[in-house]
């Protein structure tokens, strides 16, 4: 039944979406009934050109999240464990995190070019915030008591960093992944949106303006069901890495 | 008493109903639609408006939006592209087109879409963009549609041989002067801006690409709309030829007006040098040249799934005869 709860949800929506495209309320065009998604839904899956666009959005989302974790992660762990550089670096990060990045997406043109590199670079500064913010309060938060007893035990700072700092912390950075990722893929589509000749936001703005919706919303449940297959490979690799403090454990 | 007093008030209210004329939800954009926001701003051009009807202007940025609203029962009318018109047809939209706006069209003074690039760039001719970008400002607008048609014509496959990527006007000068483009479309007043920058050379414009004018903005209304409130259309439709008239004999005057009323944000000498679309005194539609447009969107880029019939989209009989 726990597993079940979701697509009940699920069914739900889906129930009601049905019930008002087939009510006559509004216009067709506006909601087109589950069906005529559907098929546009196994359209997207048998033309190779709407899988390639896929892997266009997925391959920029990917290096733009990537890079954010390599230098979020690195960024996060130094604000966390030294006071110096968290004063230097927190009111960079707590001053602009509330700044929409997507309205600096024209300036990264110019800088960045009009293809996949602008799209990587804002996706990069999207996904940095959280990740940086994340991490850095868990390593923050690391107890006094195990870096204490670690020192006592002989370990360098290096060693008590790896041993310590990094699987305490560790909890944190995949939090901090988890809101990324996500954002990753929504920066993606939008750019593409905006200014992209390829990619799964290019296919929605396409659809849009030849009054495909049916078309449109077959693309927003491809996206919508890679964020979620996304989510769940990063919880089941967060699961197997820290895997003495499991997700469904803090329900018990 | 109390009986009296209550028939008199419901009679009274009828009475007022049936003498408010009909408010006309319009949907309009933000570029060459002069005679449409001069009817908002010069009332006293039109004697129709309060008795007839009345007119209440929506602005949208983008058609994809216009469109959205008036499928969503929120607008009467408005104005789009014949493009976009012929899109909305195509997926059986209840839409008519009553009256022109501004045509596509070559000549002496008029104003038509040009494409251009770098002065001093190794692009000398439309073959050149090949492994190239082309900048227009939307996707499946008019302005992909002639980047599209100039590439075809120098037997270049788009998207293929040349990308068509969107970008908005304002950035566009200055994506081609780097390079991050190698062409872009320009319109009126952004034309005329660029031009005065320097550093970037016509390769083609829109009439060229097509080879005939057309159609490029028109009026239209919901078939329901019209059934029901014939009068008022056509009341809207006299004025609107009457507004057109008084435009393109006092163009000055009429611009200084649109820019005072904040219509236009293009500084007022500037704005004023600008040339003009073509624009029909008496609102007629070309519908041959949509006719073509349609065939052009059908067989060379593939926009649409089936042919659509022009002539059933389109009724001037609203007009003034």
């Amino acid at each position: 039944m726990k597993r079940l709860a979701p697509l009940l949800l699920v069914a739900a929506i889906l129930l009601a979406w049905e019930a008002i495209a087939r009510s006559g309320l509004w216009n067709p065009l506006i909601f087109p009934s589950l069906e005529k998604i559907s098929r546009e839904l196994v359209l997207f899956f048998t033309r190779p050109e709407s899988l390639l666009e896929a892997w266009i959005s997925l391959q920029r989302a990917f290096a733009g999240f990537a890079l954010a974790t390599l230098v979020g992660v690195t960024i996060g762990m130094l604000m966390g464990r030294s006071a110096w550089i968290a004063a230097l670096l927190d009111p960079l990060f707590s001053g602009t995190y509330a700044v929409p990045k997507l309205a600096l997406f024209p300036i990264f043109i110019f800088v960045f070019g009009i293809g996949s590199l602008s799209k990587v670079a804002l996706v990069f500064l999207e996904c940095l915030y959280p990740i940086v913010i994340v991490t850095s309060q868990g390593a923050r938060g690391v107890s006094r008591v195990l870096l204490w007893s670690a020192a006592n035990m002989g370990a360098s700072r290096a060693a008590a960093l790896r041993r310590v700092v990094v699987p305490a912390a560790a909890p944190f950075i995949f939090a901090g992944l988890r809101i990324a990722l996500p954002i990753a893929l929504i920066v993606v589509i939008i750019t593409e949106m905006v200014s992209s000749a390829d990619g799964l936001g290019y296919l929605v703005i396409y659809s849009l303006s030849s009054l495909r919706t049916d078309r449109m919303l077959a693309v927003v449940v491809v996206i919508a069901a890679l964020g979620w297959l996304l989510d769940r490979a990063l919880v089941a690799l967060r699961d197997r890495l820290v895997y003495w403090e499991k997700l469904e454990t803090y329900y018990l | 008493m109390r009986v009296f007093v209550s028939f008199f008030l419901v009679l009274f209210s009828i009475t007022a109903a049936a003498q408010t004329p009909p408010t006309i939800r319009f949907g309009r954009g933000f570029a060459a639609e002069e005679q449409m926001w001069l009817m908002s701003v010069r009332k006293d051009l039109t004697p129709n408006q309060g008795k007839a009807y009345n007119l209440n202007q929506i602005l949208f940025q983008a058609n994809p939006e216009r469109f959205q609203a008036y499928l969503a029962g929120e607008l009467d009318g408005g104005t789009a592209p014949g493009l976009a018109v012929i899109f909305a047809h195509a997926q059986g939209v209840d839409m008519k087109i009553v009256a022109s706006i501004c045509l596509e069209a070559a000549g002496q003074g008029i104003f038509t879409t040009q494409y251009m690039v770098k002065d001093d760039g190794p692009i000398k001719s439309v073959k050149d963009l090949k492994g190239g970008t082309i900048a227009v400002v939307g996707i499946k607008t008019a302005t992909d549609l002639w980047a599209r048609a100039g590439l075809i014509n120098a037997g270049l496959v788009p998207d293929k041989d040349t990308k068509v990527v969107p970008m908005g006007f304002p950035v566009i000068g200055d994506a081609v002067r780097t390079g991050k483009v190698s062409a872009g479309v320009f319109v009126e007043p952004f034309y005329s801006a660029e031009m005065a920058k320097g550093g970037l050379r016509k390769l083609f414009t829109a009439t060229e690409v097509l080879g005939y004018d057309h159609e490029l903005l028109d009026i239209f209304f919901s078939e329901k709309f019209l059934k029901a409130n014939p009068g008022a259309v056509r009341a809207f439709l006299a004025d609107y030829v009457a507004v057109t008239k008084y435009y393109l004999a006092n163009m000055e005057q009429a611009k200084t007006d649109l820019h005072k009323a904040g219509f236009v944000r293009t500084p007022l000498p500037v704005y004023l040098k600008t040339s003009d679309w073509k624009r029909d005194p008496n609102g007629r539609v070309d519908v041959g040249s949509l006719e073509k447009l349609s065939k052009f969107m059908l067989e060379k880029l593939n926009w649409l799934e089936k042919p659509v019939n022009v002539r059933e989209m389109v009724d001037l009989s609203y007009l003034p005869r």
